[in-house]
């Protein structure tokens, strides 16, 4: 029964995951920028949400009226340096690990480097679960699986079936060639910046209605959410998807059955297992965006 | 300039450590101790990480997991157990040195391992190392680790004298391993990965060996400093040696000072590590990482080279700057201390550097930019134009001894139409193209003396040789010889498997099944690099020279790296020698990347054959030439060939072939369809069928 439970709540955080990773991997595979910046944009739409929620004594979620235009923006205008600078991928790397140390830098000195949470009062979803006969759930954990359902299945529609997508999914194969036909790569790139900072929104939110937060919480998604990242395949929103749950899975399984300090040890030497067996990403298809 | 460096690093290590032995005695203060021994610690980490991110071009995040083994060693046992701390020092480089290899043994295994990717497994390292220590009560557990401090050898006065002593001294050596390896073979095989790894393998660069080199060097610097790191903040814990910021630190120390040269990461470390100290003794710690992030952001985007190569550019501007800055405030006097002003000249030098040496910046400020001084390609070399134009018209000069009138394609004289005229046709339908095909016009005549045949020893063999990519059968059980003194053509349709071949015999990629003999010795799993020492040299289709090095030292790679091992000191003349070969010794000191397109192939020829081959692979090496460039390189060819090296060429301008080649090997969805003398191949209809389609008659 214990396995069973930390099996499904695995599977609920690892919608978590899912979400955080969904935008890493579609700037990364369509954009070819590894945007280490997306967890600062995360981190922001935490402190954000803690803050309207604490100040205005809103419902957090009602916080994403303001959160997802700005974090929108934010993405956006991320995006829109990047190609200014026409990084190489792997400079984009170097550069967004320069704009994340200012991001966690920034944070900590306007909410200070002290754990916050959201009082009780404010925050209905903490508390909150749903039981099934002797499994619990958390709703802050169902919200995630749903949002990171959602954003999953809206990126992989917009992707395959609109002109937009289609356009992006052109210039993650060339982009030279698909300027030649008349794909403005400028343009999507913005767009597609933008989008991905409202989904950093989301996360963050999600994060922020569950955790007490602090700036070096952003240190510790790293490594998680590029593992997600890398075993769902670059680029591939539904692989995400599932090495999201799967990562999720295993390290509750873990947690459960040995100790939550022997997770994260588990799930990196699974991870380098599976990239040696299977370096293209576990859940790869030939058909994703790349 | 060998010589001079390694002089002034040791003049450096002792005037720093009379300073430090005589702190008392020359009245420097113990903070200003402490300070030189973190730049230390700085200059020596920094320098672990260039090793092998900067040298080889595989960038490590995880440089927090030899910091933290190494101090994790020195704390748990000093503190826990006892041990004298020059005993722990080591253990710490074993055991950092091993973990490296452990990383590098997996992570370069990796079937694709792109730059990315080693980036972030490096990056999950320090936090499984994090978590092992959290865990485990007789590491960490939590509550972190005192370091005893050790009894201090009699002749050392206090505690920061020795420990910046000990500082010094690991931060020398460890820019000492730098120095040597970047002026020794591991230095040249590490930027020719840099450069193009896959290349640097071919050329008969050992590139696992090397890198691994790299990692253990990296790891065992890194953990020997990370245990005087310990000793000089005096208790561990999880956040101090496995955090992000030790990664950060000294990337943007690389990325700063510059990762080519050894005294890159030196000048990062100075600037970076003085300019923290003087934010922290003025309140603005907080700023730390906004300052350390901003600058990494700018520097990549702005000055991706780093400081070294600004700095070198512009020595007088710099060395000015800084003591017009710095001897300006000193004199003025109205704010600050010594330190402050040193570092505000360093800045302000820095900042001179970069943007004087930056076009666009200088440009923008209506400042005159630097002299730029790359070498252009004026010389190219348009001496085989006029040969080449006079066969212009003239199609017939090509092939003349058995096929019909180039003009004959409406008309054929024959109920069989040859490849050769059908293409030749084409191509003069286009006009332009077919301007200068004429080739051999060097030669004069068009018949060539083929070599005798029949008396060479099979150098290549392969055997039923089969490669799939996934469903798709690229070779399908093609069974070739090549004998010495040949020189084969090797054509096909698009797509036929010609490449793939090239490939295979080079190494590149290994056969789904058969077997590749060169020289009677089975070469089918050997790695790459091996196999160009048994003698085998190729050329790719698309130009790939090593572009950090000049033309000259381009072609003595092959020679450092060949069967018989050379310095680079003897191996540059005998460079010079194959750039004759291929009349390009005017260029020997110019970068790749001022070369035109015919120039960076006869480049590649050059490079090949200096590895002294047996079998010579030239994959397209004529392929967007225009005609006086392909008569140039067919000329190169027949040169290479007449100098005893058996030649494989893959080419789509069957005129050439028929000209160059003793025989013909046809290609056709990736079975041979074709082996024999180049006219009884080009007339063989299923050879016409194959490149014309079913439609052309035949």
């Amino acid at each position: 029964m214990n396995v069973i439970q930390a099996t499904l709540s695995g599977a609920l955080i690892g919608g978590l995951y899912a979400l955080m990773a969904t935008g890493l991997s579609v700037t990364w595979g369509v954009l070819r920028v590894i945007n280490l910046a997306h967890f600062g944009l995360i981190l922001i739409g935490a402190y954000l949400t803690f803050q309207i929620t604490v100040s205005w004594r809103l419902d957090p979620l009602l916080s994403l009226v303001v959160t997802v235009p700005a974090l929108f923006v934010a993405g956006a205008a991320i995006q829109w340096l990047f190609d200014r600078l026409r990084l190489s991928e792997f400079n984009s790397l170097l550069v967004s690990f320069g704009l994340l140390s200012i991001t966690i830098q920034v944070v900590s000195n306007i909410w200070s480097a002290d754990f916050q949470r959201m009082p009780a009062e404010v925050n209905p979803y903490a508390t909150g679960s749903v039981t099934l006969g002797r499994l619990v759930f958390p709703i802050t954990t169902l919200m995630a699986f749903g949002l990171a359902l959602l954003v999953v299945a809206a990126a992989h529609v917009v992707l395959r079936r609109t002109f937009a997508g289609r356009a992006m999914r052109a210039m993650a194969q060339d982009r030279a060639v698909a300027g030649a036909f008349g794909v403005d790569h400028r343009r999507l790139s913005v767009l597609l910046g933008g989008v991905v900072g409202a989904t950093a929104a989301l996360a963050g939110m999600v994060f922020a209605l569950a955790n007490a937060l602090t700036p070096e919480t952003a240190y510790e998604w790293f490594g998680t959410v590029f593992a997600v990242v890398i075993l769902g395949g670059i680029g591939e929103v539904v692989g995400t998807f599932a090495s999201g749950i799967l990562v999720g899975v295993l390290s509750g399984v873990v947690a459960a059955v040995w100790s939550p300090a022997t997770a994260p040890f588990v799930l990196f030497s699974a991870i380098i297992l599976a990239l040696l067996l299977r370096p293209q990403g576990l859940f790869a298809t030939t058909g994703g965006v790349r | 300039m060998m010589r001079r460096g390694g002089v002034g690093l040791l003049g450096a290590f002792l005037a720093l450590a009379a300073l430090g032995a005589f702190a008392d005695q020359l009245g420097i203060a113990s903070f200003h101790l402490v300070l030189l021994g973190s730049i230390c610690f700085w200059i020596a980490q920094a320098t672990s990480w260039n090793i092998l991110s900067g040298y080889s071009g595989y960038f490590s995040f995880g440089q927090a997991a030899y910091v933290g083994v190494g101090a994790y060693s020195t704390a748990v046992l000093g503190g826990r157990h006892g041990v004298n701390f020059f005993l722990t020092l080591p253990v710490a480089a074993v055991l950092s040195g091993l973990l490296a290899l452990g990383i590098g043994a997996v992570a370069f295994r990796l079937g694709s391992l792109r730059g990315e990717i080693f980036a972030l497994l490096t990056l999950a390292v320090p936090f499984i190392l994090a978590a092992f220590a959290r865990i485990n009560r007789s590491v960490d557990g939590g509550q972190g680790a005192t370091v005893p401090v050790p009894e201090l050898p009699a002749a050392i006065g206090s505690f920061q004298q020795f420990q910046f002593l000990l500082a010094l001294l690991v931060a020398t050596a460890a820019v000492a391993v730098a120095y040597v390896v970047q002026h020794t073979r591991p230095g040249a095989a590490l930027a020719a990965i840099r450069d193009a790894e896959d290349v640097a393998e071919v050329t008969g660069v050992a590139t696992f060996r090397y890198k691994m080199l790299a990692m253990l060097l990296s790891g065992v610097l890194g953990g020997v400093a990370g245990s005087v790191y310990a000793l000089q903040i005096g208790f561990v814990t999880v956040e101090s040696v496995f955090g992000l910021t030790i990664p950060l630190f000294v990337i943007v120390m690389g990325v700063l000072g510059g990762r080519r040269h050894w005294l890159g990461p030196v000048i990062g470390a100075v600037l970076i590590v003085t300019l923290q100290d003087r934010l922290s003794s003025y309140g603005l710690d907080a700023y730390n990482l906004i300052i350390l992030g901003g600058v990494l952001a700018l520097l990549v985007a702005l000055a991706p080279d780093g400081l070294y190569a600004r700095l070198r550019a512009r020595p007088l501007v710099a060395a000015g700057t800084l003591v017009v800055v710095t001897g300006g405030l000193a004199v003025l006097r109205f704010w600050g201390e010594l330190l402050d002003w040193l570092v505000v000249g360093m800045l302000a030098a820095s900042l001179a550097a970069i943007v004087l040496g930056t076009p666009q910046i200088a440009a923008r400020l209506g400042l005159r930019p630097t002299g730029g001084s790359v070498p252009s390609s004026s010389a190219a070399s348009g001496d085989g134009a006029a040969g080449g134009d006079g066969a212009a018209g003239g199609d017939g000069a090509a092939g003349g001894d058995s096929a019909p009138d180039g003009d004959g394609v409406a008309e054929p004289v024959s109920d069989q139409v040859t490849v050769a005229d059908a293409l030749a046709g084409a191509v003069a339908g286009d006009g332009a193209v077919g301007v200068g095909v004429g080739v051999g016009a060097g030669d004069g005549d068009g018949g060539r003396s083929v070599p005798d045949l029949s008396g060479g020893k099979v150098l290549v063999e392969c055997r039923q040789v089969a490669r799939y990519f996934g469903g798709v059968h690229a070779l399908e059980d093609v069974s070739v010889q090549i004998r010495e003194g040949e020189l084969v053509g090797l054509v096909g349709p698009n797509g036929s498997g010609k490449t793939t071949l090239v490939n295979l015999l080079s190494g590149a990629i290994r056969p789904t099944r058969g077997t590749i003999l060169l020289d009677g010795q089975d070469i089918t799993r050997l790695p790459p690099h091996r196999i160009a020492h048994v003698g085998m040299a190729r050329t790719y289709q698309i130009p790939r020279p090593f572009d950090s090095m000049t033309v000259r030292d381009n072609v003595a790679m092959a020679i450092m790296f060949g069967r018989t091992p050379t310095s680079l000191q003897r191996a540059r003349p005998m460079a010079e020698r194959h750039l004759r070969t291929v009349a390009l010794e005017h260029l020997a000191d110019a970068y790749p990347g001022s070369l035109n397109l015919h120039q960076r192939q006869l480049l590649e020829m050059a490079r090949a054959i200096a590895a002294n081959p047996r079998v010579l692979l030239l994959d397209e090496a004529l392929a967007g030439l225009n005609p006086a460039e392909v008569d140039n390189a067919v000329r190169v060819v027949r040169r290479i060939h007449d100098s005893g090296i058996t030649i494989v060429i893959v080419e789509h301008l069957l005129r050439v072939l028929n000209q160059l080649a003793t025989r013909l090997v046809v290609l056709d969805r990736g079975t041979c369809l074709a082996d024999g003398d180049p006219q009884t191949v080009l007339n063989d209809p299923a050879v016409v069928r194959a490149y014309l389609g079913r439609q052309a008659h035949v």
